[in-house]
């Protein structure tokens, strides 16, 4: 009998499942974006130096907030990840030593 | 300009024998010799087909455009050296000189017109008041109504020649012209404004294609009838108030247009940042769930190895 942990199984078929289909699709957006915007087309270059004035334009203070917490949330995210790696460890040590 | 190179479009007339050559009337040998020393000189734009291969009525409409009297010309092969030589004689031309004749003459060009073009412009100045123009102006506009004339002529004398070049019938009709203003200038009771000269946008440039190419001319209305007549004045004057009215009505609409603009923009940023916003709270979200259910399965895992090891 296999022994399954159910929530271990849920989390990495979540996270291969999440994890693909937002690579696609940003992939496949980022794709068309470079599609569209390397045209050689006079109007397709004025869009391209209008796209990348707008990106100049952006102020980082307009979201460093919520980019902070997203920041300290990654690193939280890792520290966990980091803390069920030991446990697994210990479990392991413990099976063994039994 | 004497540094160009020979341009191989530009064929002279054909040899037609001794005779012809020297048989070819007033006005182009006049202002050919009072070139003078500046031989040597070479057409400055590339005819699209060659003077020669012209037919007739256009030759003659080519010749009014360079100021020159296509009736005076009986054959058509005196007609194209005329041509030719008025070319070489424009080329031969200090171009700062041409462009004064244009500020005082208050004639329509772009500042990188080529000496042709301003020398089209030229020709179509039939003024008699020279008040204003510089001496190597008035020798540029002399040698352009084919008066014979040195370089360094003085300016009292540019203007006696050019004057005597009038002729008594044209001089008395311009007389009896400038009367007729007179008498139109009191009824409308219209006062001189001379504002500063402008060139035009040039083609293409910043104000576009589509720039407004108004004539920059203030002349009162007696000139203009003193030049054009009394209809051709007052229509002329209406001419220029309706493109005034239009140039007007396009600036107008121009500055609707970058009001438009300048509102798309600030919408496009708007929409950006909100847009941009949106995304990083759906980060922001999905990372607040990753690390709840992270910590709640760190719970559970360690629950599970303290508590109820296999």
């Amino acid at each position: 009998m296999p022994d399954v942990d159910f929530f271990n199984f849920w989390r990495w078929t979540l996270a291969i499942i999440g994890g693909v289909y937002a690579t696609v699709i940003t992939l496949q957006s980022l794709w068309g974006w470079y599609a569209y915007l390397a045209g050689s087309d006079r109007f397709i270059g004025l869009a391209r130096r209008y796209i990348i004035v707008h990106g100049l334009r952006l102020r980082f203070t307009s979201f460093w907030g919520d980019v902070i917490i997203c920041v300290l949330l990654t690193v939280a995210f890792f520290m966990l990840w980091q803390a069920h790696g030991i446990l697994f460890e210990i479990e392991s040590i413990i099976r063994n030593g039994r | 300009m004497g540094a160009n190179p020979v341009n191989p479009q530009m064929k002279m007339l054909p040899p037609v024998g001794g005779g012809q050559a020297s048989s070819v009337p007033a006005t182009g040998s006049a202002t050919g010799s009072a070139t003078g020393s500046a031989t040597g000189v070479i057409g400055s734009t590339a005819p699209a087909r060659q003077l020669s291969e012209l037919p007739r009525d256009e030759l003659e409409h080519l010749a009014e455009e360079y100021g020159l009297d296509p009736t005076r010309y009986k054959h058509r092969q005196h007609l194209v050296a005329a041509l030719h030589e008025r070319r070489q004689l424009i080329a031969s031309m200090d171009r700062e000189a041409m462009l004064d004749v244009i500020r005082w003459g208050r004639r329509p060009v772009t500042v990188n017109a080529t000496k042709e073009q301003i020398a089209q412009e030229i020709a179509r100045i039939k003024t008699m008041r020279f008040d204003g123009l510089s001496q190597r102006g008035l020798i540029v506009l002399a040698r352009l109504r084919g008066v014979q004339i040195s370089d360094n002529e003085p300016v009292p004398s540019c203007i006696k020649r050019l004057k005597k070049q009038e002729g008594i019938f044209q001089r008395i009709n311009r007389k009896r012209r400038a009367m007729i203003g007179q008498i139109v200038s009191n009824i409308i009771g219209e006062s001189e404004s001379q504002s500063d000269y402008q060139f035009l946008p040039p083609p293409g440039g910043v104000a576009g294609p589509a720039a407004p190419a108004h004539p920059t001319s203030s002349a009162t209305i007696k000139h203009e009838i003193e030049e054009s007549g009394l209809f051709g004045g007052i229509a002329g004057r209406i001419k220029k108030s309706a493109d005034s009215y239009v140039n007007q009505k396009l600036d107008e609409i121009e500055a609707r247009i970058d009001r438009k603009l300048d509102e798309i923009d600030r919408r496009l940023a708007e929409w950006r940042d909100k847009e941009i916003a949106n995304r990083i709270r759906i980060l922001k979200i999905t990372l607040w769930a990753s690390v709840i259910v992270a910590a709640f399965s760190l719970i559970y895992a360690y629950v599970k190895v303290y508590f109820w090891p296999h």
